[in-house]
């Protein structure tokens, strides 16, 4: 009989048809086929868009309103809120909208009473009203009901169980340890300050900040992403009309390709407090201090390259000729110190324009210049050892630098200035290049304003000398005479160079682990190899065939040890994390509350894994965190006992041991120490953080 | 780093800034910036005429469901007599594009005004939407008050109460009547913005 009515009762539910309103279909769908009293469950509102055609988010943005619901349930219900799944853009012309096109889903959890009597049937009645757009507008509105049977168990109904998991996969995360701040407030834009999680996907695609409030960020204006070390920048432009400075501006950050990599969370919902404008001032004067110093760098640096063995002697002759070539007349050896700075400027920003070039059609292509790309430090790293090598004499790059003086032309004039400039650029490049192709390896990775800032400073300070000394040709006399020491100089610079390779491996052991730094050092014996092998046989003393034998095995050995290198790098690139990706599982045991009252009167450890197979924070994080080796390995020798209590089909058990801990969601992580104290963990996890609170016990 | 980005949005700033010398930009407490266009009668009007005297800018289109909501409602119409009789000047605009929502001729404009019994100034035509852009209109309705010395006193909705429903229109706050009712009465406007609700501008693609 009871069969009888719950099948009477499941048919009339079914019987529950989606509505065709204007321009949608509209249906009310509920996650379960029957309820327990007392135990909260999902519903949802189902909009069918017609193709092209829309409704609208919690802010609508420009134009539009949002969508509401107004329930109508039995007494001693509860209905929460809509659960907004994060937005798309919709622009008309000028006007940026948020909404949603296609199929929408937007849940809300009903809480009924205890106090049900099994085998009746509750009926949820829901009004809604909403805003369907194309390009013209049509108010739409329906009532709405949903018959549901009061059982002792929760069944779910499996037509609709997939639409809410992959609803709430775009639902924003709200708890989460990102820090945001307010880095600068001006009249026409804000910009953000966000630290993600340590362990943050490199490759996030399009980053977009949907606001809650309406009325203050500028809904179609253009968001500015920069990254930064542990996090990003996000600079957007703010609206026309300010109609009200909110204290805290909040809102849902969405990443097109997940945050935590493929199939993660793409939205996670930030609250920025914009009073406090004093902290965004201190964080701007840190950081721009960083690109003052390393513009003075630059021009340091460029300072420096005037001491390199080829470079050395073309200045004193250089300075020599203005003197002669313009007599006594003080001002035009002046004009010339200036027009040579102007040539050297020039073709110091030529060179970084040209890279840009290369850069913006590498972008196209698809490279990566970046440094969280392994390939690419691997490549910086034999660059700048062949550099290194250059330096100590391995072998020479280029033509000789033994006649470089007289190859400069003392032309007259103005152009000629300028001209010389441009030349003794060329000329000192055996010299530079090292430091050049040092500074171009890092440029490469930068803005473009910062790439072009650095190398006219790098041009600056190389000028400078010279600059100086038309104006004081008298301090000429000061200028060291060329000597063994400037090979001497030129050695020890090699060293800076090799420094510099131990950073960059230290870099690529983070992002893909030690296989990796064993490939790069493997890398650099082949390229020491292939520069030595040039530097004996490669050079203009030997002959044709050789010398072509030698370049040739040089090249392809350098071009190998890259390649090879590269193959010690992980399948999938492991963004940040120290972690290698692994198959090892931890022990698993089955949750249940009489398991742990047991295991912590015997004074175990006892870790408890709150999940569900629908919370998609719950998978990355067991995936990308618990069950790595390290943290595998901690458990086993910690002797920690884990626990997993999935709550895919709400278990009351679960239920209550989540309310035990002031909690109705997952993921929640518990951690016992043998005295019974318990760490709650954070909802997004990272190796560091259950490591360490493994560590503490 | 903080440097160059600010530096960028300086830079992006000052080209936006350019191109807004050529067509001004409407800012609170600044003059409006001046127009000229053509109403359903074919008089040209320009914002400069009216100087002297408090003018509303009411962005227009008649099949809007929230134009309608104050037009079915009688609620436009209300304010547009109420005020213009006390020698306030009433301009709706129409920034549709030619074959979007909202854009007729002016025969069907004319029908429309009087079927509503309207009481604007005038009907203005711009259907290539630099006005709109101008004064960055981004719904129907939208609502703007310039004072007798030509400058901007108010800019946003209509009320506070973001809805297609006629029933919601007593007991909102009206924005604009209470704007204007303060200037008349030689008041500081109280509200000077606020959130505009409606369909989108149908401006040109």
């Amino acid at each position: 009989m009871r069969t009888l009515v719950l099948l009477l009762l499941f048919t009339l539910n079914l019987l529950a048809q989606p509505i065709r309103v204007d321009h949608a279909n509209v249906e009310l769908i509920s996650e379960v086929k029957s309820i327990v009293p007392g135990q909260s469950f999902w519903v949802a509102f189902k909009v069918d868009h017609d193709e092209h055609w829309h409704t609208y988010w919690r802010n609508a943005g420009d134009a539009g309103i949002p969508t509401k619901i107004k329930w109508d349930v039995p007494a001693g219900f509860k209905a929460g809120n809509i659960q907004w799944p994060f937005p798309e853009r919709i622009m008309l012309a000028d006007v940026a909208n948020f909404g949603f096109e296609n199929e929408l889903v937007l849940p809300v959890e009903i809480s009924p009473p205890s106090d049900l009597i099994i085998r009746t049937n509750v009926t949820l009645n829901a009004s809604a009203t909403w805003l369907i757009c194309k390009e013209e507008c049509l108010p739409g509105e329906a009532e709405l009901s949903l018959s549901l049977p009061v059982s002792n168990e929760i069944l779910f109904n499996e037509k609709w169980v997939d639409k809410f998991t992959a609803t709430r996969e775009k639902l924003p995360l709200k708890n989460h340890d990102w820090k945001t701040s307010l880095d600068e407030l001006t009249r026409s834009t804000i910009s953000i300050r966000v630290q993600s999680f340590t362990q943050s996907n490199s490759n996030l695609g399009e980053i977009w900040f949907y606001p809650y409030q309406p009325g203050f960020i500028k809904n179609s204006s253009d968001q500015l992403i920069e990254q930064t070390e542990n996090g990003f920048l996000i600079s957007i432009g703010l609206e026309d009309f300010i109609v009200e400075q909110p204290d805290t501006l909040s809102g849902i950050l969405v990443s097109e390709n997940g945050w935590r990599g493929e199939n993660t969370e793409r939205a996670i919902e930030i609250t920025v407090p914009i009073s406090n404008v004093e902290q965004g001032i201190s964080n701007t004067e840190g950081e721009g201090f960083s690109i003052w110093l390393a513009l003075l760098f630059a021009f340091l640096g460029g300072m420096i390259l005037n001491l390199m063995p080829c470079v050395l002697p073309v200045l004193s002759i250089k300075i020599l000729g203005f003197v002669q070539q313009s007599g006594e007349d003080k001002s035009k050896i002046v004009q010339h110190g200036v027009l040579f700075t102007v040539g050297v400027v020039a073709s110091f920003l030529i060179l970084a324009g040209l890279l840009l070039i290369l850069r913006a059609g590498g972008e196209q292509l698809g490279w990566g210049f970046q440094l969280q790309s392994p390939l690419f430090l691997i490549i910086l790293s034999v660059l700048l050892l062949l550099f290194a090598l250059s330096l100590f004499g391995v072998f020479e790059i280029g033509t000789s630098a033994g006649n470089i003086g007289g190859k400069i032309e003392n032309r007259g004039g103005n152009i000629g200035a300028i001209m010389s400039g441009v030349a003794a650029t060329v000329l000192a490049t055996p010299c530079t290049a090292p430091f050049m192709g040092s500074a171009l390896g890092f440029a490469i990775t930068q803005p473009v304003f910062v790439t072009l800032s650095v190398f006219a400073f790098l041009a600056l300070g190389m000028a400078f000398p010279y600059l100086l000394l038309s104006i004081f040709p008298q301090w000429l006399r000061f200028i060291p005479k060329p000597g063994n020491w400037m090979n001497t100089l030129k050695q020890f610079m090699g060293f800076l160079l090799l420094a510099t390779i131990i950073w960059l491996a230290w870099v690529l052991g983070i992002q893909a682990g030690s296989d990796a730094i064993t490939g790069l050092m493997g890398a650099l014996l082949l390229a020491g190899l292939a520069a030595w092998i040039y530097g004996k046989w490669g050079s203009v003393l030997n002959k044709t065939g050789t010398r072509i034998t030698a370049s040739v095995t040089a090249i392809s050995l350098v071009i190998a040890s890259v390649t090879a290198a590269n193959s010690f790098i992980p399948e999938e690139p492991l963004s940040n994390t120290t972690i290698k990706k692994s198959n090892s599982t931890l022990p698993w045991e089955k949750f249940s509350q009489e398991k742990v009252d047991k295991l912590v009167a015997e004074g175990e450890k006892v870790f408890i894994d709150f999940t569900a197979a629908w919370c998609l924070s719950c998978q990355v994080n067991e995936k990308v965190v618990l069950n790595t080796q390290e943290v595998v390995n901690k458990f086993a020798e910690l002797n920690v006992v884990p626990l997993k209590a999935d709550w895919t089909s709400r278990d009351p058990e679960i239920t209550k041991a989540l309310a035990k801990f002031g909690r109705n969601s997952v993921p929640l992580y518990v951690l016992y120490d043998s005295e019974g104290n318990v760490t709650k963990l954070p909802e997004i996890l990272t190796p560091g953080i259950v490591l360490d609170a493994l560590e503490k016990l | 780093m903080k440097k160059i980005f600010s530096f960028v949005s300086m830079l992006l700033t000052l080209a936006s800034l350019t191109s807004l010398f050529a067509a001004d930009k409407a800012e609170i407490d600044k003059p409006a910036p001046n127009f000229t266009l053509t109403d359903s009668n074919g008089n040209e009007h320009s914002l400069s005429d009216f100087e002297g005297k408090y003018v509303v800018l009411e962005w227009i289109n008649f099949d809007c469901p929230f134009v309608k909501k104050h037009y079915d409602g009688d609620n436009m119409q209300m304010l547009q007599k109420k005020y213009t009789e006390k020698d306030v000047v009433w301009l709706a605009i129409c920034s549709s594009a030619e074959g979007k929502q909202g854009y007729f001729d002016n025969d069907e404009i004319n029908k429309r005004i009087a079927d509503h019994n309207a009481a604007m100034t005038g009907y203005l035509i711009d259907e290539s939407g630099e006005v709109g852009k101008m004064y960055a209109a981004k719904t129907t309705p939208h609502m703007y008050i310039i004072d007798m010395e030509g400058v901007l006193v108010y800019a946003g909705g209509i009320d506070d109460r973001k809805s297609t429903s006629i029933a919601d229109i007593k007991g909102a706050t009206n924005y604009v009547s209470q704007a204007l009712d303060e200037l008349l009465a030689e008041k500081e406007v109280s509200v000077k913005v606020s959130s505009p609700y409606g369909c989108s501008v149908k401006y040109k693609n």
